[in-house]
């Protein structure tokens, strides 16, 4: 692609540009450095967390947070999204209940939780458990009865086991439809850790955030921001890499600019 | 293996209703001697595919039975391989996995089961080409590796659904002329279905006729008697093909028609 270069340098334009304008709108006035802060004082406060070495526990809990819930709402998601497909009776009798259950906005959950589990990891672990778990969920589901009936027809004459079956052909088939909703989940678990730790925690970027509004540091709150948005970019990423090299057997679309 | 003399399998009396108001099997019976090649011709939606289907017991009739070698079939055809009219290969399995996967779902090691699907790409012409995944190869490479899934199972039946349907012409002709081959080596009875009068012939010793659906039923038997091995390229030629296409197509002609008037 001849655009590729000329893409990346207009992107890094826009980048420079907009915290240009921040930084230059507040040094002329016309931003309130109290309500906006500066791109500037932000650099310099995630510079400081680095070097001091402050933002390490803080990072580390929102992330093992975060990596339980997505784990434990995987796991959940998968076997339950198969489970529900292969039985289809099950799946009527239990329909209306799974709705209901989606339908609820998880934030509310959170104080609940918060009761249940305590200011510990584990209230924020199952608030980001009960979001996650429903986009695999249906993500699998979908994905095991959309599988190809010749291919399971196949595999049956070949002589394949109800385990052989789901093996070989139902858990691969449905890997694709799982995979694009780990990009989703992976995002979402963080936001519901963050949203658990925001509203009470002793630890945590959110738990940061959170401390940093009650004394008006807005500084603070970018600066945790930051730190979140290049952490899910950072884990995206990863699981980009995994994808592409479990779906290695499709054949591959042409690259979009997004990827 | 079995008598030359008993059927490989017999359908008898085969009735089909799907959802309980469409019916597109009744009465249908078949037999296919051990050893021989059947082809079912019949017009499009006559039902083809749903014998086919219950002869490999992944459909159970509404009436009458299935015998394979004698037995009454319950459940799946373990004595059968089935090539489909799709795509059956698992795409994310390569090619090699993909012709290994009948030995290792009857509990063969891997590495066992690899070595030989090698020896069976060999025999289809795709060597070299063990470690593609079927999206790499064209639809007639993904054909001769369908053929070596289902014959490294060293079935005693091969079910074949219009396998060819979607190939043009000339692969078409060379992927017949190696159905033949595997056939002729190997002696399995196979149940070849295809709307393609001229397939037919051309392949089998029994080309049965089915009728045009809803109710279809096989409405005639014909003995090809032409000698083997057949050369597919110049068979058309043969006058006594040519007699035999004349005489097969005037049953198949009115089901044809039916099934025009029919839609």
């Amino acid at each position: 692609m001849p655009g590729g270069n000329w893409i990346r340098v207009w992107q890094l334009a826009v980048g420079v540009a907009a915290l240009g304008a921040w930084e230059g709108g507040v040094r002329a006035g016309l931003l309130d450095q109290f309500f906006f802060s500066r791109p500037s004082d932000i650099g310099a406060r995630l510079g400081e967390w680095l070097r001091s070495g402050s933002i390490w526990a803080h990072l580390g809990t929102t992330l093992a947070e975060a990596a339980l819930a997505f784990l434990i709402g995987v796991a959940l998601g998968v076997a339950m999204g198969f489970a529900l497909a292969r039985m289809p009776r099950l799946a009527a009798v239990l329909d209306p209940y799974i709705r209901i259950a989606n339908a609820l906005p998880r934030v509310v959950l959170a104080p609940i939780f918060l009761l249940w589990f305590g200011l510990g990891i584990w209230s924020k672990v199952a608030l980001g458990v009960t979001v996650v778990f429903f986009i695999v969920f249906f993500n699998t589901w979908q994905g095991v009865r959309e599988v190809d009936p010749v291919l399971v027809n196949n595999a049956r004459m070949l002589g394949a086991s109800e385990r052989q079956l789901t093996r070989h052909v139902l858990l691969p088939s449905a890997l694709s439809w799982i995979f694009s909703s780990l990009h989703i989940s992976i995002g979402f678990a963080m936001i519901a850790v963050v949203v658990g730790e925001y509203l009470g925690a002793s630890r945590g970027v959110g738990y940061l955030i959170a401390q940093a509004e009650g004394v008006f540091d807005t500084t603070g709150v970018f600066a945790g921001m930051a730190v979140l948005a290049a952490v899910v970019l950072a884990v995206g990423a990863g699981v980009n890499r995994l994808e592409l090299w479990l779906l290695r057997w499709k054949p591959r679309v042409p690259d979009s600019t997004y990827q | 293996m079995a008598s030359p003399s008993q059927p490989a399998i017999e359908l008898r009396g085969i009735t089909h209703t799907f959802g309980g108001s469409f019916t597109a099997l009744k009465e249908a019976g078949l037999e296919a001697t051990a050893g021989s090649f059947v082809s079912v011709v019949g017009p499009s939606g006559c039902g083809k595919s749903t014998l086919l289907n219950i002869a490999a017991g992944l459909l159970s009739p509404s009436q009458g039975e299935v015998r394979v070698f004698g037995q009454r079939l319950e459940g799946i055809n373990r004595r059968a391989a089935y090539m489909f009219q799709q795509d059956a290969l698992l795409p994310w399995k390569t090619v090699r996995e993909n012709v290994a996967l009948g030995l290792v779902f009857r509990g063969k090691e891997m590495p066992v089961a690899l070595r030989e699907a090698d020896g069976w790409l060999t025999r289809v012409g795709l060597d070299g080409f063990g470690n593609s995944f079927p999206y790499q190869l064209s639809g007639g490479m993904r054909k001769r590796a369908a053929m070596a899934q289902c014959w490294i199972t060293a079935p005693d039946i091969v079910l074949m659904d219009e396998p060819f349907a979607a190939l043009d012409v000339h692969t078409r002709m060379r992927m017949q002329q190696e159905v033949l081959e595997l056939w002729g080596n190997a002696g399995q009875t196979v149940l070849f279905i295809t709307h393609e009068l001229e397939e037919a012939i051309a392949l089998a010793d029994v080309v049965a006729v089915l009728s045009a659906g809803p109710e279809s039923r096989i409405i005639a038997e014909h003995r090809v008697d032409l000698e083997r091995p057949r050369n597919l390229v110049d068979i058309r030629l043969d006058p006594r093909y040519q007699e035999l296409y004349r005489k097969i197509w005037g049953d198949l002609r009115e089901e044809v028609l039916k099934s025009f008037a029919g839609r």
